[in-house]
């Protein structure tokens, strides 16, 4: 036992990983299509997010004021109808995978690291405010347009959908038309 | 003229029992995890490793005591007359579960206050004279040293294997009725505390000893709920009923996912791929693996309490 | 015609959820081998410094709707039964701007906060509690926002059938399109490289 330990210690020196480069975007594009033709072929449906935060906000919401979540058409509907916890929804479980393929891929690529993504010109406090506020926004967007980037624009870019289209323009459109009075964030 | 018959299988004399809350679940839990601590505290301490600056030799059997109570309170809550606790020591019914596991619990608690004296944390000692004197005469006697480890180890077996020996002794609930439940909590109550030593550990040695072990322990699991599933599955056809109630049933969401995705495959390839040194050790793993188990205990508690032999 | 399976019954809800979560895990995987972890490279996309959101999205939608066209012409697949999110064109207007708008703020978008939370970036965590804060507002608000949340209602509608032309042309047309799409990004990339190079 003691001499397993001892060789543990000699190669026990900590790793020390370089991240790999991305992939190249049309492949980790046409691997992210086919993942969505999957869920079509299979489900009869495409993929999502803000949907699963919905219900997680939802089920918070009901828990500390219940007759005015059950009372508020927009949170009732997440809650269903009380047979079956509304946690037992498609997009919470795929929302989870999303989590686990996403640690899956980024401890295999060596880019598993505690950090703060911004331009080396703001402060981290700076940076998260901003995050923040970048996330009410988005969850405000997200709701008013009945999804989100995966849930409207690429599910429903897929299949044609009007609305989908529409959206993922204006998504280009609000995004470029702040972006100038925002570069002192990223650049 | 009409007849009426009616038998026991008729939902007003034989009904459905959901009357085990999380109480029971949390209990098993904790108890496979302080039994898999035990047994690895107890293996440290055999060894000799308490000279060493271990999380495992030097403070898992105090975690182990702290975890106990909090199972054993969660036992207290689950019964209905909780003045009467004291009644479970004046008997020793042979036959009864429940009355083994009263009083293996008894023997659990001064064998792993021995191990807490084997060698005292610096933030302890010097605070009770009668401890570190203790301590001291054991010190004294290396046969007693290994003796004490071995003794943990031994406890912390039975007490794993009681956890699910409490629930395959109730017959009523055919998914309990199984002969692989006693080893499969106690496998799974392992890998859960050499999870947690890999998650709080700050020496490298041990942290890769533990992930090892965990990857060993989860591997050996997934061959255990195999040979689990495939049991029920040749077996009664209530048998056949209860494993589908996690296979393809109302549980079957939590089960694939949480216990065996979630819980062992995923963490499995993670750790297996840092003892490797492909990627870095990180603390979700471990998480992971401790969640699993801990839902492991809820899923086949909740849904054996479902499962029936009358109704098929 | 016996796609997609879930719509034929040839798996339960129990099921469905076990298929979310392996589903989920290749749309996280994919996300993230992009790239689409970092809020740096995200947000690249706005400055056409790195037009990697661009390419990665419009070849998955190419890739999916021509798996999608391909196996409905054949005869594998009913697409009459993939759910189609209804139009509701002005509440999808002002929320792709708010979005867009979020987007070039925090860095994110719903999807790629989660994969950039678990490989550890603290903004995106960041991120994600705000779209939860959002989600609070929404919910708030939405007795006095349901007038509008409902307004020009156009139900379930495809741009073929907005457009009144064959599904095979506007899928010819995106295709057409998203190739000029990349073109347009890769030569945009080059000059900014360019540009900054001088600098």
């Amino acid at each position: 036992m003691s001499v397993a330990l001892d060789e543990i210690n000699h190669e026990a020196e900590h790793t020390h990983m370089k991240p790999q480069p991305y992939w190249n975007p049309y492949l980790s594009g046409i691997g992210l299509g086919m993942v969505l033709l999957l869920s079509y072929v299979i489900m009869g449906r495409g993929l999502g997010a803000s949907g699963a935060m919905t219900t997680t906000a939802a089920v918070a919401v009901n828990a500390v004021a219940p007759a005015y979540a059950q009372s508020n058409e927009f949170y009732s509907e997440y809650l269903g109808d009380g047979t079956k916890s509304p946690f037992k929804d498609w997009l919470v479980f795929e929302v989870i995978g999303v989590i686990v393929g996403g640690f899956l891929s980024g401890a295999l690529a060596g880019r598993i690291k505690m950090s703060v993504e911004k331009g080396p010109r703001v402060s981290v406090k700076y940076r998260l405010i901003f995050a923040f506020a970048g996330g009410m926004l988005m969850g405000i967007g997200a709701k008013l347009a009945r999804g989100c980037t995966s849930g409207q624009a690429l599910t429903g870019g897929a299949v044609l959908n009007v609305g989908s289209w529409v959206f993922m323009i204006m998504v280009f459109a609000g995004a470029y038309a702040l972006a100038y009075f925002l570069r002192r964030q990223w650049t | 003229m009409e007849e009426l018959t009616t038998t026991r299988m008729n939902e007003m004399i034989d009904p459905i029992l959901h009357i085990w809350g999380w109480e029971i679940p949390v209990y098993l839990f904790l108890g496979g995890l302080v039994a898999g601590f035990m047994i690895i505290s107890g293996y440290f301490t055999l060894k000799g490793h308490h000279k060493h600056d271990y999380f495992s030799s030097f403070y898992l059997p105090h975690v182990s005591l702290a975890m106990l109570s909090l199972g054993m309170f969660a036992l207290f809550l689950d019964l209905e007359h909780k003045l009467y606790v004291w009644r479970l020591y004046t008997t020793f019914q042979i036959t009864s579960p429940m009355s083994w596991g009263a009083w293996i619990l008894l023997l659990v608690y001064p064998a792993l206050l021995l191990n807490t004296l084997v060698s005292i944390p610096e933030a302890f000692s010097n605070r009770i004279h009668l401890f570190d004197k203790f301590s001291e005469k054991i010190n004294r006697h290396p046969y007693l040293i290994k003796n004490i480890g071995i003794l943990n180890m031994i406890l912390g077996a039975v007490l794993g294997m009681y956890t699910g020996v409490l629930l395959s002794g109730l017959g009523a609930r055919p998914l309990w009725n199984s002969s692989m439940l006693w080893i499969l909590f106690l496998t799974s109550g392992l890998s859960a505390a050499a999870a947690f030593v890999h998650l709080v550990t700050t020496d490298h040695i041990e942290r890769v000893l533990s992930a090892k072990a965990d990857n060993a322990f989860l591997i050996f699991e997934l061959l255990l709920f195999a040979l689990f599933i495939v049991g029920m599955l040749s077996s009664t056809e209530a048998h056949q009923n209860g494993i589908h109630l996690i296979l393809t049933g109302p549980y079957a969401a939590v089960f694939w996912v949480f216990v065996i995705g979630t819980g062992i495959i995923i963490p499995l390839i993670i750790q297996l791929l840092a003892v490797n040194h492909k990627i870095n050790h990180t603390p979700i793993a471990p998480i992971m693996v401790i969640t699993g188990g801990l839902l492991l205990r809820f899923v086949i508690v909740y849904a054996g309490q479902i499962s029936h032999w009358t109704r098929l | 015609m016996n796609a997609p399976f879930y719509k034929f019954d040839m798996f339960g809800d129990e099921f469905s959820l076990i298929v979310a979560f392996i589903i989920g895990i290749g749309f996280g995987f994919f996300l993230e081998r992009a790239g689409f972890g970092s809020g740096r490279k995200l947000a690249a996309q706005f400055y056409f410094t790195d037009m990697s959101v661009l390419k990665v999205m419009f070849s998955a939608i190419v890739t999916a709707m021509l798996g999608v066209f391909y196996l409905s012409w054949i005869g594998f697949m009913d697409l009459s039964l993939v759910y189609l999110t209804p139009t509701y064109l002005a509440p999808q207007i002002v929320g792709g701007l708010l979005l867009g708008f979020g987007f070039v703020i925090g860095g994110y978008c719903p999807g790629t906060s989660a994969v950039a939370c678990s490989t550890g970036r603290i903004d995106a965590m960041v991120y994600f509690l705000g779209i939860f804060g959002g989600i609070f507002v929404f919910g708030f608000v939405f007795p006095f926002v349901k007038d509008f949340y409902y307004s020009t209602p156009m139900g379930k509608i495809t741009l073929p059938q907005w457009f009144n032309i064959p599904y095979g042309v506007l899928v010819f047309a995106v295709v057409v399109m998203a190739v000029g799409a990349f073109a347009a990004a890769e030569w945009g990339e080059k000059k900014m490289a360019r540009k900054q190079a001088e600098l």
